[in-house]
């Protein structure tokens, strides 16, 4: 360890894996360190159960009752992958898919007046739909088919939308969308969290439902994939990538401090031994001091013993909760993995219900998410404080990536690690840089 | 992981059965453990072959009769150095070979404990090889083969003296565990879930391996 690397990267998590993969993609010689024993820190999958239990302070479970221990595999931030997302997208360039296995999300659900809809997986749907009314509904159609047809680098297609200078607001009322077809547009195809997006330009809510749209034609039922034994399987894959390009790794590795020598980072101490580096790359909590609190993640770990009731008995969810349609700023997100997945025993479901916290109160906020889940086993709340680097990391050669957000898929994500590696290095990541050695004889 | 589906040959041909396996492989750094793929997978040695990088998922199959039995290859990476190989590492895992190196008593102590976590972290019933490498320096030895090879017998392993450089056992070693594998689907447990490819035909649903 007291060698010297161009990068050390602190923490497991799937952002500073991915980070960690890539940079060694790219020639660096990376130290990754973990001061816990295990891969995945925030977006570790906890098991067996006993831990899960042990981590809330609560009484452990019988294994009569809950199956084995081991065969539980518990996210602690519940998101799902967009099947045409960016994640996806490093996946498959990385060929750090080649160690998971996914299944698709069964249903995909909004809330509206205390109901759950099915979201419509296409035109079809859409019109047979009990979301809206008949006229309500053609005009709904006409706005899929001009989203459709929009091709942002051809002009041609965009039938009098200037998609940059007009908002998304003006586009919906150019096409007579009213308020509910607005939210559920906004919310549950383009997964705006909040209403914030109304009056950016019209291309971002374009661009947001087409992800959705394609990520629905890959694999048919929805858009949303998740990794069988769960997403802590994500880190660990591109963990993996990172040591095949020569990357080390020490975990159950106490770090002491990261070392600075005027304003920017040389190394880091742990027990007593210095390891330098050029930059340092870590999640928040390696260092409170450069980060900046702005705000709170609520998140509910609930355990059933039944689907989600009407879901026809999906094996695995997503509902979403516009935030119009509870008084909220920002949407409340249910989601459910099961046996199916390898993350729960026999007959066992695990749902999440999250939000971004807004009141004094973040368990009753979530309220209408856990009224969804009929008859709850067990529950673990957790409220996450929301950290941000408060500088970009160019002077002090420290990259600190953002706490995990409430949004339920990996978009932000991937952003905020890709945005990290080019602020790093001064360029995009270069896909083509990848040429695993994989050979089928 | 192993039962990805095997794509039917275009004219028609009944291929014979193909089972896929994942097999592992688990020892100290420096015994050898990917000079003993490269041998078997490519044919390959390098006498100062680098500390894995690049190549640590490669397949090979061998033909057993009419059973073909593609190994699917994970390598440490180098992420046995530290103790920090992943639970990922063991998934699915149908084989693992532990090795160590037949000059080296403290490898052989080493490989143990890999046999030991093996049992622990892996898929119950899966089938583990000890294979004592660097055979080639068979002058320098400090494990002796009777002592390696009633470890192996009490713990139920497979055992070989194997050299990379000389490929003696190499094929051999591969050969003893493909014939030791259930090759009936019912004992493939893993899997179910598909893969992500890049093409518009990613489509597909995946069955068992055996046909």
């Amino acid at each position: 360890m007291d060698e010297e690397y161009d990068c050390i990267v602190l923490g497991t998590g799937l952002k500073e894996c991915i980070l960690s993969g890539m940079l060694s993609v790219s020639g660096k010689k990376v130290l990754h360190v973990d001061r816990n024993k295990y891969y995945g820190g925030e977006s570790a999958s906890i098991t067996p159960l006993q831990e899960l239990f042990q981590k809330f302070g609560v009484k452990e479970p019988d294994e009569k009752e809950h199956g084995r221990g081991r065969d539980w595999n518990v996210d602690l931030v519940p998101k799902f992958l967009m099947a045409n997302g960016l994640l996806v997208k490093l996946l498959i360039h990385t060929g750090v898919t080649r160690y998971l296995e996914f299944k698709s999300v069964e249903g995909s659900y909004v809330y509206k007046g205390g109901k759950i809809y099915k979201v419509p997986v296409d035109q079809k749907e859409a019109l047979s739909s009990d979301l809206m009314g008949i006229f309500e509904k053609r005009r709904f159609r006409n706005f899929l088919i001009f989203v459709q047809d929009f091709q942002e680098n051809d002009p041609k297609t965009w039938k009098d939308v200037d998609p940059q200078r007009m908002s998304a607001y003006q586009l919906y009322t150019k096409f007579g969308l009213d308020k509910n077809t607005q939210d559920f547009t906004g919310h549950a195809l383009a997964l705006y969290l909040n209403d914030d997006y109304v009056n950016e330009p019209a291309a971002n809510l374009i661009r947001r439902i087409k992800l959705y749209s394609d990520s629905l034609a890959r694999y048919g039922k929805s858009p949303y994939l998740y990794p069988l034994y769960g997403l802590g399987e994500l880190p660990q894959g591109f963990a993996r990538l990172s040591a095949i390009y020569g990357g080390t790794y020490m975990l159950n590795t106490p770090v002491d401090e990261i070392v600075f020598e005027g304003s920017s980072v040389v190394g880091i101490k742990s027990g007593g031994v210095v390891a330098k580096c050029k930059q340092v790359f870590c999640d928040p909590s390696y260092i409170k001091e450069r980060v900046k609190k702005t705000g709170q993640v609520i998140r509910c770990i609930c355990l059933l013993n039944h689907p989600i009731p009407n879901t026809r008995d999906a094996l695995s969810t997503q509902i979403i909760i516009p935030q119009n349609q509870v008084n909220r700023k920002s949407d409340i997100y249910v989601s459910l993995v099961s046996n199916t997945h390898q993350v729960s025993a026999q007959g066992w479901f695990i749902a999440m219900v999250s939000s971004k916290v807004e009141t004094s109160n973040p368990e009753l906020e979530i309220k209408p998410g856990l009224d969804l889940l009929g008859s709850i086993k067990q529950k673990f709340v957790s409220i996450s404080d929301y950290y941000e680097p408060i500088d970009d990391g160019k002077d002090s050669k420290l990259f600190i990536s953002k706490s995990y957000d409430a949004t339920s898929h990996f978009e932000t994500t991937c952003l905020d690690v890709l945005d990290i590696y080019k602020r790093a290095t001064g360029e995009e990541f270069d896909f083509s840089k990848i040429k695993l050695e994989s050979e089928d004889v | 992981m192993a039962n990805r589906a095997v794509p039917q040959r275009p004219n028609g041909q009944t291929p014979g059965k193909i089972c896929q396996f994942k097999l592992v492989l688990l020892g100290e750094s420096s015994v050898g453990k990917s000079s003993l793929v490269l041998r078997f997978v490519k044919g390959q040695f390098h006498e100062y072959q680098e500390s894995t990088i690049g190549a640590a998922f490669l397949t090979q199959t061998i033909h057993l009769n009419d059973v073909a039995v593609k190994f699917e290859i994970w390598d440490t990476a180098g992420q046995e150095r530290y103790h920090s190989l992943a639970p990922m590492y063991y998934r699915g895992a149908q084989a693992a070979i532990v090795v160590y190196d037949i000059t080296n008593q403290d490898t052989f102590e080493r490989a143990k404990n890999w046999v030991k976590e093996l049992q622990r972290q892996a898929t119950p019933g899966i089938v583990i090889a000890l294979a004592g490498n660097k055979l080639d320096l068979n002058t320098m030895r400090s494990v002796q083969t009777d002592e390696s090879q009633t470890y192996a017998y009490e713990n139920g392993l497979l055992f070989m003296e194997t050299s990379a450089k000389t490929s003696a056992n190499v094929t051999e070693i591969f050969k003893a565990i493909a014939e030791k594998l259930p090759k009936n689907e019912t004992t493939n447990t893993a899997g179910q879930g598909r893969r992500l490819v890049e093409s518009e035909g990613a489509n597909k649903s995946l069955s068992s391996c055996c046909k």
